[in-house]
């Protein structure tokens, strides 16, 4: 599904080139819960947004579902990240003054999903992180782990092959941050693919592979055969 | 991403900040209220002057002395105070005798004080013979018209305007056989004008006082020479036609062979109504030139707003471009915000323009009825309202929309 070959990035800050990835190689197929670890300014977070389509690398090869990013117009990247993709971010970046309907909406307004199949769609993924009882209440007043549930169902929305995840739980206590990855767990159960960012060994304890990256590139790439899941900590 | 949806969210947003929205819009309200007042304002002042001159009766034809002047906007030699004689008598007798013309009008004028016991006032008098009243529309309220035989024995009879009877006699008194006194000349009034408010070409008709040419030219001028002539037009005629036939009856009463040396100038109705029009259009123009000066203003302010509603927003860019909108939704998202901004003003703008152009009216036919003033709405005002403020929201938005649209998702994401 993902296949990225001596990727590299190079940013120019103030025109002194810096090297972000110097060379990544790795692939993940359907299916998979990936963790990619790794302190801060390694490389990762990079990283995310190349294999999310945010950002172009500067070299190497990255190719998802077969298909090039080279080969691919803006349009197109705005268009697999609409149908194909689905994010969650470490600020939750809900629009505060929407409700949760409204919010879980916005990518379906960028899709070819007609309009009347709209709200069926809105309300079961809704109701699948739990929270239809909040259906229209204002995203801004929410708790940080309804609001990080809420941007689950819009990662969901549009029924994405894979999903990413940049830190999901840095900004949630252990609690929340718990049921945010048991919903991230059971929807990698389910099939999809599940890339998470993360810096806590905590977190991404619940992936079967654990990629770290240092100073950009791989430093270690390992399947865990006994994470939280399989250990029967979750129910 | 659809229209729908698209002027939904732009709604939504433009609702949010309501008060925000409100102020932002005043600019264009102002704007296009002050383009809608000043046009339709133009565009009655231009009817109440053409009104005037249509008054005077399509078969009208107006010569003058003088040698007609090249462009349009120039006026004969005459007209500008100067003293021409070349118009005389004899040539309203040629011009009677062409069968094309009804009539034709000799009238000489000046300015002088009229006296009525301890009352006096400076008017116009006007010398001509009794067609004057049925060609100039001037109709008698009290007493009657001079006669042709007034004329041809000089007797020293006048009609005299309503407003100068009201000041000389007073409300009571009747003006009829009463002598005033113009230059020291004596006039018996045989009758009085009625209300007609300001004439065509500025002549007052209320404080006009009409008197025989012959006792005009002998006694108040001392001249032969005549300041204008009337000529009625006979309707069967084409107007064009008849000009050509003045034009050969007076070169050949002057003697004159060489066509660049006409020394008098025809013209219409038409033709005044041509160069009036004209003046007032661009009068009209300017008006509304200088009004928009002020929708620029407005543009500018919705520019500003819409340049800091995307630095605000930078971060809802950047979730809407990560979960698939492209630069074209984007732009398109606050393109509609900003001609939804500019329309709404622009109706408000019409609206309350609407309501002070009433206002106007009813103000000027209540307090100022002799201007007799003339309502005018004009829907080209309305629509040309309705184009500007929406090709302005598209003018001053497309560049806070194209910096909205070029942001980086993933700066946008982690802007603070």
């Amino acid at each position: 599904m993902i296949e990225i070959k001596d990727l590299k990035k190079e940013y120019f800050e103030q025109e002194i080139p810096t090297q972000a990835l110097r060379g990544v190689n790795f692939s993940i197929e359907k299916g998979e819960f990936v963790s990619i670890m790794g302190p801060s300014g390694s490389g990762k977070s990079t990283l995310l947004h190349i294999l999310s389509f945010l950002d172009r690398p500067t070299g190497g090869v990255y190719k998802f579902l077969g298909k090039s990013i080279d080969e691919m117009s803006d349009k197109e990247l705005a268009r697999v990240r609409n149908s194909d993709m689905g994010f969650v971010f470490q600020s939750f970046n809900l629009l505060s003054r929407l409700s949760v309907y409204d919010n879980v909406e916005i990518p379906l307004l960028y899709s070819d999903i007609p309009a009347i199949k709209r709200k069926g769609i809105v309300e079961e993924v809704v109701r699948s992180v739990g929270l239809e009882d909040k259906l229209h209440t204002e995203a801004g007043r929410l708790s940080g782990g309804q609001k990080q549930r809420v941007a689950i169902a819009r990662a969901l929305v549009t029924d994405p092959s894979v999903i990413f995840a940049d830190e999901p739980t840095g900004n949630l206590d252990s609690q929340s941050g718990l049921q945010v990855m048991e919903i991230l767990a059971s929807l990698n159960k389910k099939g999809r693919t599940v890339i998470l960012v993360t810096h806590e060994t905590e977190t991404a304890g619940f992936a079967n592979r654990i990629i770290r990256i240092k100073d950009g590139v791989v430093e270690s790439d390992k399947a865990i055969t006994s994470n939280r899941v399989l250990n029967g900590s979750l129910k | 991403m659809i229209f729908q949806d698209a002027f939904k969210s732009a709604t939504r947003s433009l609702t949010h900040g309501k008060m925000r929205s409100i102020l932002t819009m005043l600019g264009i309200v102002i704007g296009i209220s002050s383009v809608i007042i000043l046009m339709s304002v133009g565009q009655s002042a231009q009817k109440l002057i053409l009104g005037q001159v249509q008054s005077i009766g399509s078969n009208l034809i107006i010569i003058a002395p003088g040698a007609p002047n090249d462009g349009k906007f120039s006026s004969p030699a005459s007209s500008q105070g100067i003293i021409i004689t070349s118009l005389q008598l004899r040539d309203v007798d040629a011009l009677e005798r062409e069968s094309s013309i009804d009539d034709a009008v000799p009238l000489v004028s000046g300015q002088a004080e009229v006296v009525y016991g301890n009352n006096d006032k400076t008017i116009n008098y006007q010398g001509s013979t009794s067609s004057i009243f049925p060609v100039r529309n001037l109709e008698i309220g009290k007493g009657f018209a001079f006669t042709k035989s007034d004329v041809d024995s000089a007797n020293q009879v006048a009609v005299i305007g309503p407003d100068l009877a009201e000041t000389l006699f007073g409300p009571s008194l009747s003006p009829i056989n009463k002598t005033i006194r113009v230059k020291n000349v004596s006039f018996r009034i045989v009758g009085v004008l009625k209300q007609g408010g300001v004439g065509a070409f500025g002549v007052d008709q209320g404080n006009l006082v009409i008197v025989p040419i012959t006792v005009a030219q002998k006694q108040l001028l001392g001249t032969t020479h005549l300041n204008t002539i009337l000529v009625q037009a006979n309707a069967n005629y084409d107007i064009e036609f008849v000009k050509s036939r003045i034009t050969f009856a007076l070169r050949q009463n002057h003697g004159i062979t060489d066509v660049k040396k006409d020394d008098f100038t025809i013209q219409t109705q038409a033709d005044i109504l041509e160069i009036l029009g004209s003046i007032t259009s661009i009068l009209t123009i300017f008006l509304a030139a200088i009004a928009s000066i002020s929708l620029v203003v407005g543009g500018i302010g919705i520019m500003n707003i819409m340049l800091v509603s995307v630095t605000e927003r930078t971060r809802e860019i950047g979730l809407r471009k990560a979960v698939g909108a492209t630069n074209e939704d984007i732009l398109q998202q606050f393109l509609i915000e900003s001609v939804l901004l500019t329309s709404i003003g622009g109706v408000i703008g019409i609206l309350m323009g609407a309501v002070v152009v009433g206002l106007i009216y009813i103000v000027l036919t209540t307090f100022f009825v002799s201007i007799g003033w003339v309502f005018a709405f004009p829907i080209s005002a309305v629509i040309l309202g309705l184009l500007v403020s929406g090709l302005s929201g598209i003018a001053f938005g497309i560049y806070p929309a194209r910096q909205a649209a070029r942001k980086n998702p993933i700066d946008a994401l982690r802007y603070e």
